[in-house]
């Protein structure tokens, strides 16, 4: 076995050198190299994967606000709707109101003109009628010739009224 | 007729001390210090150096060797996790690691110019030798000193992972204990099936350290013999000197292709395997 092992040129001093070789190498790779590319690579994996996370996270609340905007939409336009619609309901009413008054604003105005316009025809005719018996006395004194006194202008007055009377 | 290839010495493992020549004096104290672990001390500081340039201002993007390197870490620690686990790849992937990344580059670096072809042996000329007996330069993984260093380390680490993780028992009764989880009586029955099994397991165990070494070396030293002996074939086939010199260019070029796939390929082999022997000895039974 020694005989083998000499072929080969295996020494305990080549051996051992050989083994601290190894050894150092081992050490110093560990260290210095294995070490901070694994941590390097597990932060760069944690980023990564924190990224992943935050993006997903993003796209919940995106889609959430995307829900709660249509939701706030669709209650605005129900909201819209329901006011149009009472807006409307609210003209119609005081259109119709409104017209009502109108309505009863120029019936009011017709009757007032009605009554105004019987007045002022009663007083005319009041007026006509005055006049015409001062007419008569004064056609009646003159044909005659007598001078009229109260009694009989105050009977042909009344005759004469009675006669225009319509 | 006979031929006489050109081939690497397996006793070209000389102190490099040594290798000023064949008659130069040897120093007692420094006879480990050999032309191998020159080269290995080469790769060390080679790759040091640049894990170390590539790590050194490491940047959350990165650019460069940094990407380089976590490139091939977190390839390699995918592969380990692979094989050997979540749970235990943090604790194996360290050696495994080392392994397979100085046994890659030193493997290759064999390939350099010049390593393990300019030395000193018998000449056949001016500057020219036809048996290389102390290269001046001999690839660290050519040497069974290295590859058996790395496979004892990988064997303690083993070791270490082993009973940190299933205790002294339990690593006891992984080796010995009742498989297939029966009870009873049968288990009994066959216990010493097991005990027999385990015997043979720890003779496995005992001979892993030559066999993972022994690989190795055989694979790479024989890559060197093979491009030594192609780099000379033409002189030993008879050639004239100026077509020798072509062949000796030439008849080399497609085993340098093959030697970079057998030397990664190896390295491969080499971290696989210890992957594969920490995955046996640390998984539960009753998973």
């Amino acid at each position: 076995m020694n005989d083998i092992l000499t072929t080969f040129g295996l020494d305990w001093g080549k051996f051992i050198a050989q083994c601290i070789v190894v050894l150092v190498v081992y050490a110093i790779l560990a260290k210095y190299a294995f070490k901070p590319v694994l941590a390097m690579l597990d932060e760069r994996r944690s980023r990564i994967e924190a990224g992943e996370r935050n993006l997903k996270q993003v796209e919940e609340d995106m889609a959430k606000a995307e829900e709660r905007v249509q939701a706030l939409l669709d209650e605005a336009n129900k909201g819209a709707e329901r006011l149009i619609a009472e807006a409307r309901e609210s003209s119609e009413a005081l259109r119709s109101q409104k017209s009502q008054e109108a309505i009863n604003e120029a019936q009011t105005i017709i009757e007032k003109a009605r009554e105004a316009s019987r007045l002022e025809h009663q007083t005319a005719m009041n007026e006509l009628k005055r006049d015409f018996g001062h007419l008569v006395i004064e056609a009646t004194s003159k044909v005659t010739g007598k001078v009229l006194d109260e009694g009989d202008q105050k009977r042909i007055n009344e005759e004469t009224a009675g006669q225009v009377a319509l | 007729m006979d031929l006489h290839l050109p081939m690497i010495s397996l006793n070209s493992l000389s102190p490099l001390i040594a290798a000023g020549g064949l008659n130069a004096p040897e120093l007692p104290s420094l006879a480990w210090f050999t032309n191998s672990i020159f080269v290995a001390l080469i790769v060390m500081v080679g790759v040091l150096l640049f894990t170390r340039m590539a790590t050194r201002n490491m940047k959350l993007i990165p650019d460069g060797k940094q990407n380089f390197v976590e490139l091939v870490i977190e390839f390699l620690y995918n592969q380990v996790e692979g094989i050997v686990g979540k749970h235990v790849a943090p604790k194996a992937f360290p050696l495994l690691a080392t392994i397979f990344i100085f046994v890659v580059v030193a493997n290759w670096f064999g390939m350099v110019p010049g390593v393990g072809t300019i030395g000193w042996g018998q000449t056949s000329g001016p500057l020219t030798i036809s048996y290389m007996e102390t290269p001046l330069l001999r690839p660290a993984t050519a040497d069974l000193n290295m590859t058996l260093a790395l496979a004892v380390v990988f064997m303690f680490v083993w070791l270490w992972i082993s009973v940190a993780e299933l205790g002294v028992k339990g690593t006891f009764l992984h080796i010995f204990g009742p498989k297939g989880g029966l009870k009873g009586v049968l288990m009994w029955a066959l216990m010493p099936i097991f005990i027999f099994v385990g015997l043979i397991e720890v003779i496995s165990i005992v001979f892993r350290p030559m066999s993972l070494s022994l690989r190795l070396f055989g694979n790479v030293y024989a890559g060197e013999t093979l491009l030594a002996t192609m780099q000379g074939l033409g002189a030993t086939l008879g050639f004239p000197g100026w077509l020798s010199a072509i062949t000796s260019v030439v008849f080399p070029l497609p085993f340098y292709f093959l030697e970079i796939l057998i030397g990664a390929l190896q390295a491969t082999v080499f971290a696989l395997l210890c992957a594969v022997y920490i995955k046996l000895s640390t998984s539960h039974d009753d998973h």
